[in-house]
């Protein structure tokens, strides 16, 4: 049986959101930033068991550093929340506590992932450290240039749903 | 006829599809989207698949602004208007592509400008971090060689004032030339890191050029002599025999750069010049150079020499840091000028500078200043041949040992140690000091906060002993502070055992 999930796809810009989704669907990478303006919706099929599978319906939101701005319209129907940052800017998980508590008042009872990004850069003892002076839990350090940690992190996604449901 | 040619020249934005309520199409007027009217509406971009929960949307009509789909292999940016009707959905897309086109422009434009402007201030900051670590390990490094370098030069003293063996006599020489090298590249250290962080600040004042001349002449025609080079120095005549800056901190500039040009030259002849540029009211712009006939520096190479602790492989074998080429640009950056280097690998090179120094008009009313530079003090002990009682605090076992060793030998003093802050006031009330000796490094509480409490005790006997501190802080604004304290002076590790004397005999009567 097929089930189709919404899952939005969120978070500051230039955190490598559509990378991370591109990785997912198409396996792909590219070094050249380029802004998503709106939502560009995406889908890809996953077997989670021989006759099971989910259809993600990724929604790939326009970065804001003020996630008030998100439209209302967009996160209708939501069934999953990915919030990605990137770990080398700080300014995009500095406020990680309040910029979740937005998305809470938004979407609310779905299963969610805090995904950092970017982890190729960084040397993991010091990102760790930096975290844990933040106060941030993580459930996946990723990296969309090298795919490390990707289907994994969407692998874990898609059983949340299916535990949800 | 007027409705063919309206659809055939209106501009075909707006699109309106109906479905039923399980997403079949009933009807589209495909004004820009042809899609297949048999099929669902889920066919023609997984937006659609929303619609599949248009139940739980919670108003009749629901817009999606800037939705991104790619049809027939065609990209548009479209707001979608969704109305619930009776009978099924209306779907109505606006075709904005060119209007969201310039918005994305501007998006990208603005992302990427607070991007970068985010990365390079945590560059900065990685780099100021890294810059302090580095400062705050020079720091530690020096003040950590001050104390064992203390000991050795005041045993090495200890050791010239026994009977030696011509032998000895010749091994200890080079002991003391060793002490005088590892203490001078502790200074240079101190300066890059007093440079670095700010702490060095220039102290001006009127001084003779003329004089700092001669005694550069004097020093370094011997040095050059030595090494079987010439060394010419040429003062232009204009050049005012008084002037006011750091004569210090330009006499270190011009040994390190007049070391280089000898260390650097096998042959030929190293020259000072000081040329004339120009002349303002009160001040005068004057060119000093510095020219050898040594290796010389490749072009590449050029701005490397001035980093820290960096020397080319030019295929000599020299001694040294780097340090100094690091200190003059820092030094000279401090007095508002710039080093500048012209070379020629194999012929030479010329360091120059320019710089903007004032110089007195009425310099016959004005006292001379005394000189910054660092003098031995005389050593004048009372003529009475009274003893004096010092107190000496000191944790360091093996800095205490030396001290007390040079004091006891001077057989002026009854003296008393102690290793610990805390113990002082106790000791001064049970008994009576002329003069205490402390460092300012103590364990419990430090030497200047040890002052501050003798400074503020209500009995003049112990209000006024005077206290001599010692310190492995060499720091000018450090030194400032001991002093605000209540000490009386302040020595600065290493010192010889003639300064430390002189100082301390300088507060007995």
């Amino acid at each position: 049986m097929q089930v189709s999930k919404k899952i939005v796809v969120l978070g500051h810009f230039g955190v490598g959101k559509t990378s991370l989704i591109r990785r997912f669907v198409e396996d792909s990478f590219s070094d050249n930033y380029i802004v998503s303006i709106g939502v560009h919706i995406t889908k890809k099929v996953v077997e989670i068991s021989a006759d099971d599978s989910i259809s993600f319906i990724l929604w790939d939101l326009e970065g804001t550093d003020d996630l008030t701005l998100i439209r209302d319209s967009f996160l209708l129907g939501t069934h999953g929340v990915v919030f990605v940052f990137d770990v080398t800017r700080p300014s995009t998980f500095q406020e990680l506590s309040e910029d979740l508590k937005i998305v809470h008042e938004k979407i609310t009872n779905v299963p969610q992932l805090i995904v950092g990004n970017k982890v190729d850069l960084v040397v993991l003892p010091e990102l760790e450290a930096l975290l844990k002076q933040h106060e941030i839990s993580v459930d996946f350090l990723t990296s969309a240039k090298t795919g490390g940690a990707v289907n994994d992190m969407f692998m874990k996604l898609a059983t949340l749903l299916t535990s949800h449901a | 006829m007027l409705d063919q040619f309206k659809q055939q020249y209106s501009n075909k934005t707006i699109q309106f599809i109906f479905i039923d309520n399980q997403g079949g199409i009933i009807d589209s007027d495909q004004a820009f989207l042809q899609i297949e009217k048999e099929g669902t509406v889920f066919d023609i971009h997984p937006f659609f698949e929303c619609l599949s929960a248009i139940s739980e949307f919670p108003e009749a009509e629901t817009t999606f602004n800037c939705v991104n789909i790619t049809f027939d292999k065609v990209d548009y940016t479209l707001d979608i208007k969704v109305v619930k009707k009776k009978n099924g959905v209306l779907i109505v897309l606006q075709d904005l592509t060119q209007h969201y086109f310039s918005y994305q422009a501007v998006a990208q434009s603005r992302n990427e400008s607070i991007i970068s402007s985010e990365l390079v201030v945590l560059k900065n900051l990685e780099m100021e971090e890294r810059e302090r670590f580095k400062n705050a390990f020079i720091q530690n490094f020096s003040h950590e060689l001050r104390n064992p370098l203390t000991s050795i030069i005041s045993i090495t003293n200890i050791i010239g004032d026994t009977d030696l063996t011509t032998e000895q006599s010749k091994m200890l020489d080079f002991l003391k030339e060793s002490n005088t090298n590892l203490n001078l590249l502790l200074e240079d250290i101190l300066s890059i890191s007093m440079i670095a962080t700010g702490r060095l600040k220039l102290n001006n004042n009127i001084f003779s050029l003329s004089r700092l001349l001669e005694l550069l002449e004097f020093t370094y025609a011997a040095k050059a002599k030595e090494k079987g080079l010439e060394f010419n120095l040429k003062s232009n005549i204009k050049i005012p025999e008084f002037v006011e800056g750091d004569r210090l901190r330009l006499f270190q500039v011009l040994t390190n750069l007049l070391d280089n040009a000898i260390k650097y030259s096998e042959r030929g002849k190293v020259s000072l010049e000081v040329l004339f540029n120009q002349k303002m009211a009160n001040s005068i712009s004057m060119r000093f150079q510095v020219t050898d006939t040594g290796v010389g520096i490749p072009l590449e190479s050029i701005p490397q020499i001035f980093e820290s602790f960096s020397r080319l492989e030019n295929g000599q074998n020299q001694n040294g840091t780097g340090l100094g080429l690091s200190i003059v640009n820092g030094l000279l950056t401090l007095m508002k000028s710039k080093i500048k280097v012209e070379s020629a690998e194999g012929i030479g090179t010329v360091f120059y500078f320019d710089l903007l120094m004032n110089y007195p008009l009425q310099l016959a009313s004005k006292p001379l200043p005394k000189s910054t530079s660092k003098k031995k003090v005389k050593i004048k002990p009372p003529k009475n041949g009274r003893k004096f009682r010092l107190l000496l605090v000191e944790d360091d076992i093996s800095v205490g040992l030396v001290l007390f060793k040079s004091l006891m030998n001077t057989k002026h003093f009854y003296i008393d140690t102690l290793n610990d802050g805390a113990m002082v006031m106790n000791q001064l009330v049970n008994d009576p000091y002329d003069i205490i000796l402390m460092d300012v490094n103590l364990p419990n509480v430090s030497g200047d906060q040890v002052t501050k409490l003798i400074r503020s005790f209500p009995f003049k006997n112990i209000k006024n002993i005077p206290v001599v501190g010692i310190t492995a802080n060499a720091y000018e604004d450090d030194i400032n502070s001991y002093l605000a304290a209540g000490m009386n002076a302040v020595l600065s590790k290493p010192f010889e055992e003639e300064d430390l004397l002189g100082t301390i005999f300088k507060f007995l009567k």
